[in-house]
Protein backbone atom coordinates (compact mmCIF):
# COMPACT_ATOMS: atom_id res chain seq x y z
CA UNK A 1 0.00 0.00 0.00
CA UNK A 2 1.30 3.23 -1.54
CA UNK A 3 0.29 5.43 1.43
CA UNK A 4 1.32 2.85 3.97
CA UNK A 5 -1.22 3.01 7.27
CA UNK A 6 -2.68 5.36 8.95
CA UNK A 7 -4.39 4.29 11.89
CA UNK A 8 -6.55 6.90 14.29
CA UNK A 9 -7.18 4.87 17.16
CA UNK A 10 -4.59 3.21 19.58
CA UNK A 11 -5.51 -0.50 19.09
CA UNK A 12 -5.96 0.14 15.35
CA UNK A 13 -2.39 0.83 15.83
CA UNK A 14 -1.45 -2.03 18.11
CA UNK A 15 -3.30 -4.49 15.90
CA UNK A 16 -0.84 -3.28 12.55
CA UNK A 17 2.38 -3.72 14.91
CA UNK A 18 1.67 -7.31 15.50
CA UNK A 19 3.43 -7.63 12.17
CA UNK A 20 6.93 -7.55 12.00
CA UNK A 21 7.49 -6.05 9.06
CA UNK A 22 5.86 -2.97 9.87
CA UNK A 23 8.15 0.61 11.27
CA UNK A 24 6.07 2.64 13.24
CA UNK A 25 6.77 5.87 12.07
CA UNK A 26 6.09 9.77 14.36
CA UNK A 27 7.67 12.31 12.93
CA UNK A 28 10.20 11.03 10.51
CA UNK A 29 12.82 13.05 11.32
CA UNK A 30 15.42 10.11 12.19
CA UNK A 31 13.45 7.19 10.22
CA UNK A 32 14.10 9.08 6.63
CA UNK A 33 17.78 10.07 7.19
CA UNK A 34 18.41 6.48 6.21
CA UNK A 35 17.60 5.03 2.85
CA UNK A 36 16.96 1.88 2.20
CA UNK A 37 16.87 -0.91 -1.14
CA UNK A 38 13.69 -2.32 -0.35
CA UNK A 39 10.48 -0.10 0.45
CA UNK A 40 9.69 0.02 4.02
CA UNK A 41 6.63 -0.62 5.24
CA UNK A 42 5.40 2.92 7.50
CA UNK A 43 2.58 3.09 10.41
CA UNK A 44 2.31 6.72 10.96
CA UNK A 45 1.47 7.67 14.26
CA UNK A 46 0.84 11.34 13.55
CA UNK A 47 -2.92 10.90 13.47
CA UNK A 48 -3.64 8.36 16.86
CA UNK A 49 -5.49 10.23 19.16
CA UNK A 50 -4.33 8.70 22.32
CA UNK A 51 -0.85 9.52 21.34
CA UNK A 52 -1.22 13.21 20.64
CA UNK A 53 -1.29 16.33 22.79
CA UNK A 54 -0.32 17.26 26.53
CA UNK A 55 -2.83 16.79 29.48
CA UNK A 56 -2.81 17.16 33.16
CA UNK A 57 -3.64 14.50 36.00
CA UNK A 58 -3.31 15.23 39.48
CA UNK A 59 0.01 13.96 39.56
CA UNK A 60 1.30 14.27 36.09
CA UNK A 61 1.74 15.87 33.36
CA UNK A 62 1.19 13.68 30.06
CA UNK A 63 2.53 14.14 26.96
CA UNK A 64 1.53 11.86 24.24
CA UNK A 65 4.49 10.46 22.17
CA UNK A 66 3.47 11.40 19.01
CA UNK A 67 3.37 15.04 20.40
CA UNK A 68 5.58 17.28 18.28
CA UNK A 69 8.10 19.42 19.74
CA UNK A 70 6.66 22.76 18.44
CA UNK A 71 2.98 21.25 19.98
CA UNK A 72 5.02 21.08 23.70
CA UNK A 73 6.23 24.78 22.55
CA UNK A 74 2.94 25.82 22.17
CA UNK A 75 1.22 24.01 24.95
CA UNK A 76 0.52 26.45 28.18
CA UNK A 77 0.77 22.86 30.16
CA UNK A 78 4.31 22.30 29.06
CA UNK A 79 6.94 23.07 31.86
CA UNK A 80 9.72 25.64 31.34
CA UNK A 81 12.27 23.38 31.56
CA UNK A 82 10.53 21.26 28.78
CA UNK A 83 10.27 23.78 27.04
CA UNK A 84 13.86 25.69 27.44
CA UNK A 85 14.75 21.75 26.06
CA UNK A 86 13.01 21.22 23.10
CA UNK A 87 13.28 24.95 21.81
CA UNK A 88 16.86 24.02 20.84
CA UNK A 89 16.14 20.95 19.28
CA UNK A 90 17.30 21.28 15.41
CA UNK A 91 15.09 24.18 13.79
CA UNK A 92 11.43 24.97 13.21
CA UNK A 93 10.96 22.91 10.46
CA UNK A 94 12.43 19.94 12.14
CA UNK A 95 10.32 20.74 15.47
CA UNK A 96 7.36 21.13 13.42
CA UNK A 97 7.59 17.13 12.26
CA UNK A 98 9.83 15.77 15.18
CA UNK A 99 8.15 14.08 18.64
CA UNK A 100 8.81 13.10 22.40
CA UNK A 101 8.46 9.80 21.85
CA UNK A 102 10.58 9.43 18.63
CA UNK A 103 13.43 11.57 20.56
CA UNK A 104 12.99 8.64 23.30
CA UNK A 105 12.49 5.92 20.88
CA UNK A 106 15.79 6.66 19.23
CA UNK A 107 17.75 5.83 22.33
CA UNK A 108 20.43 8.78 21.74
CA UNK A 109 21.96 9.95 24.46
CA UNK A 110 21.93 12.89 22.79
CA UNK A 111 18.31 13.32 22.56
CA UNK A 112 17.39 16.45 23.93
CA UNK A 113 13.98 16.16 25.49
CA UNK A 114 15.34 12.71 26.45
CA UNK A 115 17.58 14.61 28.75
CA UNK A 116 14.30 16.79 30.65
CA UNK A 117 12.86 13.24 31.04
CA UNK A 118 15.62 11.45 32.94
CA UNK A 119 16.11 14.31 35.27
CA UNK A 120 12.26 14.26 36.01
CA UNK A 121 12.21 11.03 36.57
CA UNK A 122 9.65 10.20 33.58
CA UNK A 123 7.88 6.95 33.23
CA UNK A 124 6.48 5.50 29.31
CA UNK A 125 3.17 3.83 29.19
CA UNK A 126 4.57 1.12 26.98
CA UNK A 127 1.66 -0.86 24.93
CA UNK A 128 1.00 -3.96 22.19
CA UNK A 129 -1.50 -5.78 21.51
CA UNK A 130 -0.47 -8.19 24.31
CA UNK A 131 -1.17 -5.66 26.90
CA UNK A 132 0.35 -2.42 28.63
CA UNK A 133 3.50 -1.73 30.75
CA UNK A 134 4.92 1.42 32.68
CA UNK A 135 8.28 1.71 32.57
CA UNK A 136 10.80 4.10 34.22
CA UNK A 137 12.50 6.04 31.42
CA UNK A 138 16.02 4.92 32.99
CA UNK A 139 14.75 1.38 32.62
CA UNK A 140 14.29 1.93 28.98
CA UNK A 141 17.73 2.72 27.89
CA UNK A 142 19.69 -0.87 27.76
CA UNK A 143 23.32 1.11 26.57
CA UNK A 144 24.70 1.25 22.95
CA UNK A 145 21.37 3.26 21.29
CA UNK A 146 19.78 -0.54 22.78
CA UNK A 147 16.13 0.30 24.40
CA UNK A 148 14.00 -1.85 25.91
CA UNK A 149 11.04 -2.29 23.66
CA UNK A 150 9.85 -5.36 21.72
CA UNK A 151 8.86 -5.04 18.06
CA UNK A 152 4.97 -4.75 18.56
CA UNK A 153 5.30 -2.40 21.26
CA UNK A 154 4.89 1.49 21.01
CA UNK A 155 5.66 4.21 23.58
CA UNK A 156 1.75 5.80 23.81
CA UNK A 157 2.41 8.16 26.50
CA UNK A 158 5.15 9.86 28.73
CA UNK A 159 4.01 10.84 32.31
CA UNK A 160 5.91 13.93 33.97
CA UNK A 161 5.95 13.99 37.67
CA UNK A 162 4.54 17.54 38.38
CA UNK A 163 6.42 17.49 41.64
CA UNK A 164 9.66 17.36 40.20
CA UNK A 165 9.09 20.26 36.96
CA UNK A 166 10.88 22.45 39.19
CA UNK A 167 13.08 25.05 40.08
CA UNK A 168 15.48 24.28 37.31
CA UNK A 169 18.82 24.34 35.71
CA UNK A 170 19.61 23.73 31.67
CA UNK A 171 22.31 24.34 29.25
CA UNK A 172 22.91 22.62 26.15
CA UNK A 173 26.24 23.12 24.54
CA UNK A 174 26.38 22.95 21.02
CA UNK A 175 28.70 23.83 17.80
CA UNK A 176 25.73 26.74 16.95
CA UNK A 177 22.74 27.72 18.37
CA UNK A 178 20.40 26.49 15.67
CA UNK A 179 21.11 22.86 13.67
CA UNK A 180 23.44 21.16 16.55
CA UNK A 181 23.38 17.60 18.11
CA UNK A 182 24.21 18.58 21.49
CA UNK A 183 27.81 18.40 22.65
CA UNK A 184 27.23 18.09 25.64
CA UNK A 185 23.86 19.01 27.86
CA UNK A 186 22.98 19.13 31.54
CA UNK A 187 19.68 19.56 33.25
CA UNK A 188 19.80 19.97 37.16
CA UNK A 189 16.66 19.88 39.34
CA UNK A 190 16.78 21.92 43.19
CA UNK A 191 14.44 22.39 45.31
CA UNK A 192 14.96 23.31 49.39
CA UNK A 193 12.74 23.78 52.25
CA UNK A 194 13.61 26.20 54.75
CA UNK A 195 17.61 26.36 54.12
CA UNK A 196 17.54 22.33 53.57
CA UNK A 197 18.12 20.33 50.40
CA UNK A 198 14.73 18.45 49.82
CA UNK A 199 15.73 17.25 46.09
CA UNK A 200 18.82 17.32 43.81
CA UNK A 201 18.61 14.97 40.52
CA UNK A 202 21.24 16.09 37.57
CA UNK A 203 21.60 14.76 33.93
CA UNK A 204 23.90 14.81 31.83
CA UNK A 205 23.34 14.30 27.74
CA UNK A 206 25.87 13.22 25.43
CA UNK A 207 28.52 12.18 27.45
CA UNK A 208 27.93 8.23 28.21
CA UNK A 209 26.33 6.23 25.87
CA UNK A 210 23.27 6.96 27.65
CA UNK A 211 21.74 9.94 29.35
CA UNK A 212 24.21 9.85 32.84
CA UNK A 213 22.35 9.88 36.41
CA UNK A 214 23.84 8.79 39.45
CA UNK A 215 21.38 8.60 42.33
CA UNK A 216 24.25 7.71 44.62
CA UNK A 217 26.46 10.73 44.25
CA UNK A 218 23.00 13.19 44.13
CA UNK A 219 22.24 12.01 47.60
CA UNK A 220 25.53 13.81 49.00
CA UNK A 221 24.09 17.02 49.19
CA UNK A 222 19.92 15.90 50.06
CA UNK A 223 18.94 16.46 53.26
CA UNK A 224 21.85 19.02 53.94
CA UNK A 225 21.29 22.67 54.75
CA UNK A 226 23.15 24.91 52.41
CA UNK A 227 26.14 25.64 54.46
CA UNK A 228 27.22 22.03 55.24
CA UNK A 229 26.06 21.75 51.07
CA UNK A 230 28.94 24.36 50.17
CA UNK A 231 31.66 22.37 52.40
CA UNK A 232 30.97 19.68 50.30
CA UNK A 233 30.87 20.74 47.29
CA UNK A 234 34.24 20.24 46.56
CA UNK A 235 34.49 16.76 47.11
CA UNK A 236 30.53 16.24 45.20
CA UNK A 237 32.45 17.75 42.34
CA UNK A 238 35.32 15.23 42.72
CA UNK A 239 33.18 12.49 43.01
CA UNK A 240 31.26 13.37 39.63
CA UNK A 241 34.48 14.13 38.30
CA UNK A 242 35.69 9.82 39.22
CA UNK A 243 32.19 9.11 37.73
CA UNK A 244 31.81 10.49 34.74
CA UNK A 245 34.06 8.41 32.23
CA UNK A 246 32.59 9.66 28.86
CA UNK A 247 32.74 7.45 25.51
CA UNK A 248 34.81 8.53 22.37
CA UNK A 249 32.54 10.65 19.98
CA UNK A 250 33.00 13.39 18.05
CA UNK A 251 33.97 16.04 20.34
CA UNK A 252 36.83 15.13 22.73
CA UNK A 253 36.07 13.08 25.94
CA UNK A 254 38.61 15.88 27.85
CA UNK A 255 36.32 18.73 26.67
CA UNK A 256 33.59 16.92 27.49
CA UNK A 257 34.25 15.73 31.24
CA UNK A 258 35.33 19.72 31.46
CA UNK A 259 32.00 21.36 30.31
CA UNK A 260 29.66 18.37 32.17
CA UNK A 261 31.82 19.25 35.75
CA UNK A 262 31.84 23.19 34.87
CA UNK A 263 27.70 23.02 34.22
CA UNK A 264 27.40 20.64 37.19
CA UNK A 265 29.35 23.68 39.78
CA UNK A 266 27.49 26.13 37.71
CA UNK A 267 24.02 24.53 38.96
CA UNK A 268 24.97 24.72 42.04
CA UNK A 269 26.36 28.19 42.58
CA UNK A 270 23.03 29.17 40.69
CA UNK A 271 21.11 27.84 43.71
CA UNK A 272 23.32 29.00 46.17
CA UNK A 273 25.88 25.94 47.00
CA UNK B 1 29.77 11.25 -3.67
CA UNK B 2 27.36 9.61 -5.63
CA UNK B 3 23.72 9.60 -4.87
CA UNK B 4 20.87 7.28 -6.15
CA UNK B 5 17.31 8.54 -5.97
CA UNK B 6 15.28 5.47 -5.27
CA UNK B 7 12.97 4.12 -8.19
CA UNK B 8 10.18 6.79 -7.95
CA UNK B 9 9.36 6.72 -11.57
CA UNK B 10 8.37 3.28 -11.94
CA UNK B 11 10.89 1.43 -15.09
CA UNK B 12 9.32 1.75 -18.51
CA UNK B 13 7.34 4.75 -17.18
CA UNK B 14 9.18 8.19 -19.20
CA UNK B 15 8.86 10.97 -16.30
CA UNK B 16 6.04 13.78 -18.39
CA UNK B 17 7.67 17.03 -19.19
CA UNK B 18 4.52 18.94 -18.27
CA UNK B 19 3.35 19.40 -14.09
CA UNK B 20 1.18 16.09 -13.90
CA UNK B 21 -1.10 16.04 -10.93
CA UNK B 22 -2.63 12.71 -11.79
CA UNK B 23 -0.05 10.43 -13.01
CA UNK B 24 -1.23 7.19 -14.84
CA UNK B 25 -1.75 3.98 -13.00
CA UNK B 26 1.13 2.40 -11.55
CA UNK B 27 2.12 -1.25 -12.84
CA UNK B 28 1.35 -3.68 -10.52
CA UNK B 29 3.37 -3.80 -7.50
CA UNK B 30 5.58 -6.66 -7.13
CA UNK B 31 4.47 -7.06 -2.84
CA UNK B 32 1.35 -8.34 -2.16
CA UNK B 33 -1.50 -6.51 -2.66
CA UNK B 34 -3.09 -4.09 -5.41
CA UNK B 35 -1.32 -0.50 -5.23
CA UNK B 36 -3.69 2.02 -3.78
CA UNK B 37 -2.55 5.64 -4.96
CA UNK B 38 -2.10 7.89 -2.39
CA UNK B 39 -3.96 11.01 -2.67
CA UNK B 40 -3.50 14.41 -1.63
CA UNK B 41 -3.74 18.67 -2.03
CA UNK B 42 -0.60 19.64 -3.74
CA UNK B 43 -1.08 23.25 -3.93
CA UNK B 44 -4.77 23.96 -3.56
CA UNK B 45 -5.22 20.82 -6.52
CA UNK B 46 -5.70 17.25 -5.92
CA UNK B 47 -2.96 14.76 -6.44
CA UNK B 48 -2.20 11.29 -6.93
CA UNK B 49 0.83 9.48 -6.87
CA UNK B 50 1.43 5.60 -7.23
CA UNK B 51 4.89 4.85 -6.49
CA UNK B 52 6.90 4.21 -3.16
CA UNK B 53 5.24 5.17 -0.42
CA UNK B 54 8.50 5.24 1.63
CA UNK B 55 10.32 8.09 -0.56
CA UNK B 56 11.01 11.18 0.32
CA UNK B 57 8.39 13.84 -0.57
CA UNK B 58 11.28 15.99 -1.89
CA UNK B 59 12.11 13.63 -4.66
CA UNK B 60 8.29 12.83 -5.44
CA UNK B 61 7.76 16.66 -5.51
CA UNK B 62 10.43 17.46 -7.55
CA UNK B 63 11.17 13.84 -9.79
CA UNK B 64 7.56 13.05 -10.31
CA UNK B 65 5.43 16.20 -10.35
CA UNK B 66 8.12 18.20 -11.78
CA UNK B 67 8.32 20.92 -8.54
CA UNK B 68 11.72 21.63 -9.18
CA UNK B 69 11.27 24.87 -6.58
CA UNK B 70 12.11 22.17 -3.88
CA UNK B 71 15.64 21.70 -3.62
CA UNK B 72 17.56 18.84 -2.29
CA UNK B 73 21.04 20.66 -0.74
CA UNK B 74 21.69 17.86 2.32
CA UNK B 75 18.65 14.83 2.35
CA UNK B 76 19.28 15.23 6.50
CA UNK B 77 16.67 18.09 7.24
CA UNK B 78 20.06 20.48 8.21
CA UNK B 79 19.83 22.73 5.30
CA UNK B 80 16.07 23.71 4.72
CA UNK B 81 16.82 23.94 1.13
CA UNK B 82 13.66 21.62 0.50
CA UNK B 83 11.12 22.68 3.08
CA UNK B 84 7.55 23.07 1.87
CA UNK B 85 4.50 23.66 3.96
CA UNK B 86 2.62 20.53 4.74
CA UNK B 87 -1.08 20.88 6.57
CA UNK B 88 -0.14 24.35 7.81
CA UNK B 89 3.51 23.64 8.86
CA UNK B 90 6.93 24.25 7.95
CA UNK B 91 9.09 20.90 7.58
CA UNK B 92 11.69 19.59 5.73
CA UNK B 93 10.29 17.36 2.46
CA UNK B 94 13.45 15.28 2.33
CA UNK B 95 12.35 13.90 5.56
CA UNK B 96 8.82 13.49 4.96
CA UNK B 97 7.69 10.00 3.51
CA UNK B 98 5.59 10.26 0.72
CA UNK B 99 2.87 8.28 2.87
CA UNK B 100 3.12 10.47 5.57
CA UNK B 101 0.89 12.73 2.87
CA UNK B 102 -2.00 10.70 2.44
CA UNK B 103 -5.32 13.01 2.82
CA UNK B 104 -3.16 16.17 3.37
CA UNK B 105 -2.17 18.98 2.21
CA UNK B 106 1.49 20.17 0.41
CA UNK B 107 2.05 23.50 -0.68
CA UNK B 108 5.07 24.65 -2.27
CA UNK B 109 6.42 27.76 -4.13
CA UNK B 110 4.57 27.00 -7.29
CA UNK B 111 1.53 27.12 -5.11
CA UNK B 112 2.39 29.88 -2.58
CA UNK B 113 3.69 32.12 -5.58
CA UNK B 114 0.41 32.71 -7.11
CA UNK B 115 -0.66 34.47 -3.58
CA UNK B 116 -0.60 38.30 -2.46
CA UNK B 117 1.09 37.04 0.33
CA UNK B 118 4.17 36.07 -2.07
CA UNK B 119 4.08 39.23 -4.42
CA UNK B 120 5.01 41.17 -1.10
CA UNK B 121 7.64 38.70 0.37
CA UNK B 122 9.01 38.35 -3.34
CA UNK B 123 8.55 42.52 -3.08
CA UNK B 124 11.10 42.62 0.00
CA UNK B 125 13.41 40.13 -0.97
CA UNK B 126 14.29 42.50 -3.97
CA UNK B 127 14.38 45.60 -2.36
CA UNK B 128 17.34 44.27 -0.15
CA UNK B 129 18.50 41.82 -2.86
CA UNK B 130 18.74 39.30 -0.46
CA UNK B 131 18.57 36.65 -3.08
CA UNK B 132 22.27 36.00 -4.67
CA UNK B 133 22.54 31.97 -6.37
CA UNK B 134 19.05 31.41 -5.38
CA UNK B 135 19.48 28.22 -3.87
CA UNK B 136 18.00 28.44 -0.45
CA UNK B 137 15.29 30.37 -1.78
CA UNK B 138 11.94 28.63 -1.98
CA UNK B 139 12.68 27.09 1.03
CA UNK B 140 13.87 30.45 2.83
CA UNK B 141 10.77 32.09 1.31
CA UNK B 142 8.31 29.26 2.19
CA UNK B 143 9.92 29.37 6.20
CA UNK B 144 9.08 33.23 5.86
CA UNK B 145 5.64 32.88 5.01
CA UNK B 146 5.13 29.92 7.82
CA UNK B 147 6.72 32.21 10.48
CA UNK B 148 4.80 35.38 9.15
CA UNK B 149 1.22 33.39 9.34
CA UNK B 150 2.02 32.41 13.11
CA UNK B 151 3.60 35.74 13.67
CA UNK B 152 2.68 38.77 11.50
CA UNK B 153 5.18 41.14 13.64
CA UNK B 154 8.36 39.11 14.07
CA UNK B 155 11.08 40.68 15.88
CA UNK B 156 14.60 40.70 14.07
CA UNK B 157 15.29 37.93 16.86
CA UNK B 158 11.92 36.00 15.99
CA UNK B 159 12.81 36.08 12.37
CA UNK B 160 16.35 34.84 12.68
CA UNK B 161 14.49 31.84 14.94
CA UNK B 162 11.93 31.03 12.25
CA UNK B 163 15.11 30.90 9.51
CA UNK B 164 16.91 28.98 11.79
CA UNK B 165 16.70 25.93 10.04
CA UNK B 166 17.29 27.70 6.49
CA UNK B 167 21.20 27.60 5.36
CA UNK B 168 21.89 30.08 2.82
CA UNK B 169 25.79 30.39 1.65
CA UNK B 170 25.68 33.78 -0.27
CA UNK B 171 23.62 36.54 1.66
CA UNK B 172 25.04 36.60 5.63
CA UNK B 173 21.11 36.27 6.32
CA UNK B 174 21.21 40.43 7.53
CA UNK B 175 19.42 41.46 3.79
CA UNK B 176 16.83 38.10 4.17
CA UNK B 177 16.18 39.75 7.66
CA UNK B 178 15.41 43.31 6.61
CA UNK B 179 13.12 41.53 3.66
CA UNK B 180 10.92 39.81 6.17
CA UNK B 181 11.07 42.60 8.66
CA UNK B 182 9.79 44.94 5.08
CA UNK B 183 7.32 42.43 4.33
CA UNK B 184 5.81 42.37 7.50
CA UNK B 185 5.27 46.25 7.39
CA UNK B 186 4.05 46.38 3.86
CA UNK B 187 2.00 43.48 4.22
CA UNK B 188 -0.59 44.81 6.84
CA UNK B 189 -3.45 42.90 7.07
CA UNK B 190 -2.58 39.74 4.74
CA UNK B 191 -0.77 37.80 7.45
Amino acid sequence: MVSGLHPRRLNEALAAMADPGVIALAGGTDLMVGETETERRFLYLHNVREMRGLRETPDHLVVGAATTFTEVLESPLAPPLLKEAVSGVASPAVRNAGTVGGNVANGSPKADSALVLMVVDAVLLIASARGERLLPVADFYLGGKKVDLASDELIVEIRLPKSRLAPHYYCKVGGRRALAISRLSFAGLFRQERGRIRHLAAAFGAVTDVIFRDRCLESMLVGLEIPEAKKLRQDFLAAYGAALVPTSGRVSKEYRRSVALNLLGDFLTVFGV
Amino acid sequence: MTYSPPPIVPAGMTPPAEPLMTPPAAPPAASPGPPAPLEFVLNGESAVYAGRGDARLLDVLRDVFRLTSVKCGCREGECGACAVIFNDRLVNSCLVPAGMVALGSVTTLEGFRETERFAVLDRAYARFSAVQCGFCIPGMVLASEALLRRNPRPSPAEIREGLSGNLCRCTGYNAIVEAVTLASKEGEGLW
